[in-house]
């Protein structure tokens, strides 16, 4: 197998658009490619990705319309839908197919759009990526998922509010640097623990917003990006997946899924959880970042909680998280979302992150996590 | 062909009826709730229902306050995961149990909810 680099990334403003989901992937693309620095007729696959768009836009087929609104409308394309993990699913895909040397330029992305139609639709849509017959007919939401979790973790561990409320904090912060940022507000703990009850432990500041928006990778092979001295190398990329069902898992206060994919991915890329230097990781909700940061190894179980509160993920911390503000403040189309957290890793490792880099940044890791936690992907990079 | 040990139509026709029904593997005992082909555990095909009593304890609950759409009457509401005292557990909607009595190892009891034609699992008071 080949080594796969990303030579360009592109994103669109996450929040509000009045595009859909297909333009907002086409623009983010274009910017991709023009980023890359090569010709649009080099693109020789498309790996898409876009989950809600057969509900909310009543549209399917969007991995040939994204291809035709971004003006290559004759190459293949394949459209991938794992839930909020789908174009992180699409990039290991996208990764295989050059690693493979099937093709040398492959383009990978993914785009939402959900902030078009009533909250309460955009809800049942993403419950759908919930088991049908076990968990929605209770009326399970997302955010009771991670309320279920949450209330584990602190029976388990002492895990408090208050510690959640940290990660918020600690991302809206970040969100302040990233342009790219739904929300550059700061807020404080009170502004969390005052905020209203979603699902019991988790409050609305506990929750990532519902965001338009769109994002997308030029992968190519080691030849190609051996010339490009802004090319990231893609180190590893692992998927695994757990039981859809929630009374199937042992214990709700982990996420083995993530704890299989980042262990896997290590010992691909041959490195361990202190060689990483700064981290895109998937907090749709406060506690997703707390146990993420258990299973990818940078705390012991248990200690997610107080390593937030003591600001040792923050930007200047021992191992900052999700400088992009995360999904809580830059936003999450939950298609985008996987490509967005790569594009921010492949800015950071090229030391083009502005007022958010992290100084001298060499080894990145990504984590997305789809749905009620059945499907993980962690990748890697470095910049040799 | 495989001989379905029990569908998700059977299982929830089952609980429409007030009863529950898991299914063992004869090979390594393994406890699930249906549809299964292989065995998680040992990947054989060896299952046989078994009826489930329907008391257990809540492993884990919350309280949707934001409900999906075309439940903002029900709202706000109690969602349970539930050990059963087989050792396997379900997820349910928490019925004739104030909000406030909720906490982690209260004691419930598997009853039918039905919607129409739809049926759900619920867990009440014992």
């Amino acid at each position: 197998m080949r080594r796969v680099a990303v030579i360009g990334v592109g994103i669109t403003k996450f929040g509000k658009h009045d595009r859909t989901s297909s333009e907002l992937f086409a623009e983010a693309a274009a910017d991709a490619i023009r980023d890359a620095d090569i010709a649009p007729s080099a693109i020789q696959a498309l790996y898409y990705g876009n989950v809600t768009g057969g509900e909310g836009e009543k549209q399917l087929h969007t991995g040939p319309l994204a291809a035709t609104l971004l003006g290559l409308p004759t190459i293949p394309t394949t459209r991938f839908e794992n839930a909020c993990a789908t174009s992180h699913v699409a990039f290991r895909h996208a990764l295989m197919e050059v690693a493979s040397g099937a093709s040398d330029v492959v383009l990978v992305g993914g785009a939402e759009r959900v902030l078009n139609i009533p909250t309460d639709a955009a809800t049942e849509y993403f419950a759908y990526c919930s088991d049908a017959s076990y968990e929605q007919t209770v009326g399970l939401t997302f955010p009771g998922v991670f309320a279920l979790i949450a209330r584990a973790h602190m029976e388990k561990y002492g895990t408090t509010e208050e510690q959640m409320a940290h990660v918020a904090v600690k991302n809206h912060r970040h969100g302040v640097l990233n342009p790219k940022a739904q929300f550059q507000k700061e807020i404080t703990v009170d502004t969390v623990l005052k905020s209203a009850y979603v699902a019991d432990p988790l409050k609305l500041f506990d929750c990532c917003p519902f965001t338009d928006g769109g994002a997308a990778l030029v992968l190519v092979s080691e030849e190609i990006a051996r010339k490009r001295p802004r090319a990231v190398w893609a180190l590893a990329s692992q998927a695994a997946t757990d039981t859809m069902f929630l009374h199937e898992k042992r214990d709700l206060s982990r996420v083995t899924a993530t704890e299989r994919a980042a262990a896997a991915a290590y010992h691909q890329a041959g490195k361990s959880p202190t060689d990483v230097d700064v981290v895109e990781l998937h907090d749709c909700f406060t506690i997703a970042e707390i146990v993420a940061t258990e299973g990818l190894g940078f705390f012991e179980p248990g200690a997610g909680g107080v390593a937030a509160e003591k600001g040792w993920t923050s930007l200047g911390g021992k191992i900052p998280v999700n400088p992009s503000g995360g999904l809580k403040a830059k936003g999450h189309p939950i298609g985008a979302t996987g490509a967005a957290q790569i594009a921010e890793i492949v800015t950071q490792l090229r030391g083009e992150a502005g007022a958010r880099q992290v100084e001298g940044a060499r080894t990145g890791l990504t984590h997305t996590l789809g749905g009620n936690t059945a499907t993980v992907v962690v990748s890697l990079f470095g910049r040799d | 062909m495989t001989e379905h040990v029990l569908t998700l139509k059977h299982f929830f026709e089952e609980a429409r009826a007030g009863r529950l029904t898991g299914i063992r593997c004869g090979k390594c005992g393994e406890l699930a709730i249906p549809p299964k082909e292989f065995c998680p555990t040992c990947q054989e095909y060896d299952w046989t229902p078994v009826p489930l009593a329907g008391n257990g304890a809540v492993t884990s609950f919350t309280v949707i306050r934001i409900p999906p759409r075309g439940r903002a009457a029900e709202a706000p509401y109690a969602v349970a995961v539930v050990r059963l005292d087989e050792g396997v557990s379900l997820l349910g909607r928490i019925v004739d149990i104030p909000l406030e009595h909720l906490r982690t190892g209260l004691a419930v009891r598997f009853r039918p909810l039905m919607t129409g034609e739809q049926t759900a699992v619920g867990f009440g008071p014992v």
